[in-house]
């Protein structure tokens, strides 16, 4: 089919006056864009609206992680604050060759969330008190399972009792290698294989769907 | 560490598992690894995966809002379009622009549209690929059924306007705007054109169902007081 037949052509009609709204005057508002493209162009264009649209499509995701990691509401919500407007100040950090805009602002996320926790944790320990939350070190299935997608959900059951569990508590409490190691009363190597035997095998399902 | 050593470490990285020392040494064979960089793309996607999608919440997003509001950032809603370097081809491609349905598969592409260095050329030539594609809108705005400016919107949000000559200039004080109507007939600024328009870009990826060209103070507006050239609707 050639492309001509499928153009679509506006009439070339002058109304005059433009139909206006109730105000008598035009007004700016937002816009649906959901192309992330378009809209990282849009915030590089310094256009509120489009941060809008991506903090709709991605922000609960974004807080979602924060508070998996943090078990602190406010921190939590500051953290999703600071990706969105740290995003907002220099949207160029974004590198679309590297990877999508969800996974960009995600890992942001989880690394900001992390530090914090870390941070916390060491200055309890130098001044005695409990750490952020009072970390209990548990492995919520069911928190793990609502988080995903079907698709990840079918990935993640491709997974060992094991692998799944020395993953989570790196993902969703903000552990290192070694305090999952600790947590599980298991050696730092074998915690190490399980997390890379894990992520690999996540990586060969969830890029066979992709397929 | 080894390379191997190095590359096992990827996954632990990519989930924020590892500190210290271990850690700093990886970030730094990162900046010399694109192997290493590739697979660490890689697995942070995995990570994200591991999250689906849930509502925002409103209220974070009125912190955010007034965050980016009070920085400075947002300080004008109006943003100017993507406009052409002075060149010699100026006047070349507006008359070509005119007469742009009809000849448009003649124009030579000559480069890619991006960001910078645009030439009112290389917007006429971006404009001629995807004039004729699917999906794309193409409107002219008439004066006196005379066009003044023909308005190109490709699937994918790239716009275009190429004015014609007959397009009058404004004095110094005074800039043509470019608005876009929705579904709900509001009119959305698209960008400011200035007082004596060349072809330039814009971005768009909402609904559309016509366009505008007004006359404003320089430097544009967010609210029209109504000045309007001419409008382009659907029938």
């Amino acid at each position: 089919m050639g492309g001509e037949d499928m153009m679509i052509s506006l009439p070339l009609v002058l109304e005059n006056p433009i139909r206006l709204p109730r105000s008598g005057l035009l007004h700016v508002v937002s816009n649906d864009r959901s192309d992330d493209a378009g809209l990282v162009a849009g915030v590089l264009a310094e256009d509120d609206a489009a941060l809008e649209s991506i903090y709709r499509k991605y922000g609960g995701a974004v807080h979602f992680v924060a508070r998996k990691v943090l078990r602190d509401d406010a921190l939590a919500e500051d953290v999703v604050q600071d990706v969105f407007v740290s995003f907002w100040n220099s949207p160029d950090g974004f590198d679309p060759d590297r990877g999508s805009l969800r996974t960009y602002l995600l890992t942001i996320a989880h690394r900001r969330a992390v530090d914090i926790v870390r941070s916390e944790a060491a200055r309890s320990r130098r001044e005695g008190t409990s750490p952020l939350g009072d970390q209990v070190i548990d492995i919520d299935d069911e928190v793990w399972a609502r988080s995903q997608s079907e698709i990840v959900r079918n990935a993640v059951a491709q997974l060992s009792e094991d692998e799944r569990n020395a993953i989570s508590l790196a993902y969703f409490k903000g552990l290192t290698y070694v305090e999952v190691a600790k947590a599980l009363a298991e050696p730092e190597g074998t915690v190490k294989s399980r997390i890379r035997g894990g992520m690999r095998k996540l990586s060969l399902v969830l890029a066979e769907v992709a397929r | 560490m080894s390379n191997h050593e190095i590359m096992d470490l990827v996954p632990l990285y990519a989930l924020d598992a590892l500190e210290g020392q271990e850690q700093a040494d990886f970030v730094e064979h990162l900046e010399t690894c694109s192997q290493c960089l590739s697979a660490l793309d890689d697995y942070q996607d995995v990570a994200a995966n591991l999250v689906h999608d849930q509502p925002a919440s409103e209220e974070i997003w009125e912190r955010i809002s007034s965050a980016i509001s009070t920085d400075g950032a947002t300080e004008s809603k109006v943003v100017p379009l993507a406009r052409p370097r002075p060149n010699m081809f100026w006047r070349w491609t507006t008359a070509v622009a005119a007469v742009f349905a009809l000849v448009f598969g003649a124009i030579v592409i000559i480069d890619n549209l991006d960001d910078q260095g645009l030439t009112s050329h290389s917007i006429a030539a971006a404009a001629s690929r995807v004039v004729d594609q699917p999906g794309t809108l193409v409107g002219d705005f008439f004066v006196n059924e005379v066009s003044v400016a023909q308005v190109i919107l490709a699937g994918d949000g790239r716009g275009f306007v190429i004015p014609t000559e007959s397009l009058d200039p404004l004095d110094e004080s005074r800039t043509y705007q470019l608005w876009v109507i929705n579904d709900a007939e509001d009119a959305i600024s698209a960008g400011v054109l200035g007082n004596r328009p060349e072809p330039s870009t814009f971005t768009w990826t909402g609904k559309v169902t016509g366009f505008a060209l007004t006359r404003e103070v320089a430097g544009g507006v967010v609210s029209s007081a109504g000045d309007v050239v001419a409008v382009i609707t659907e029938a």
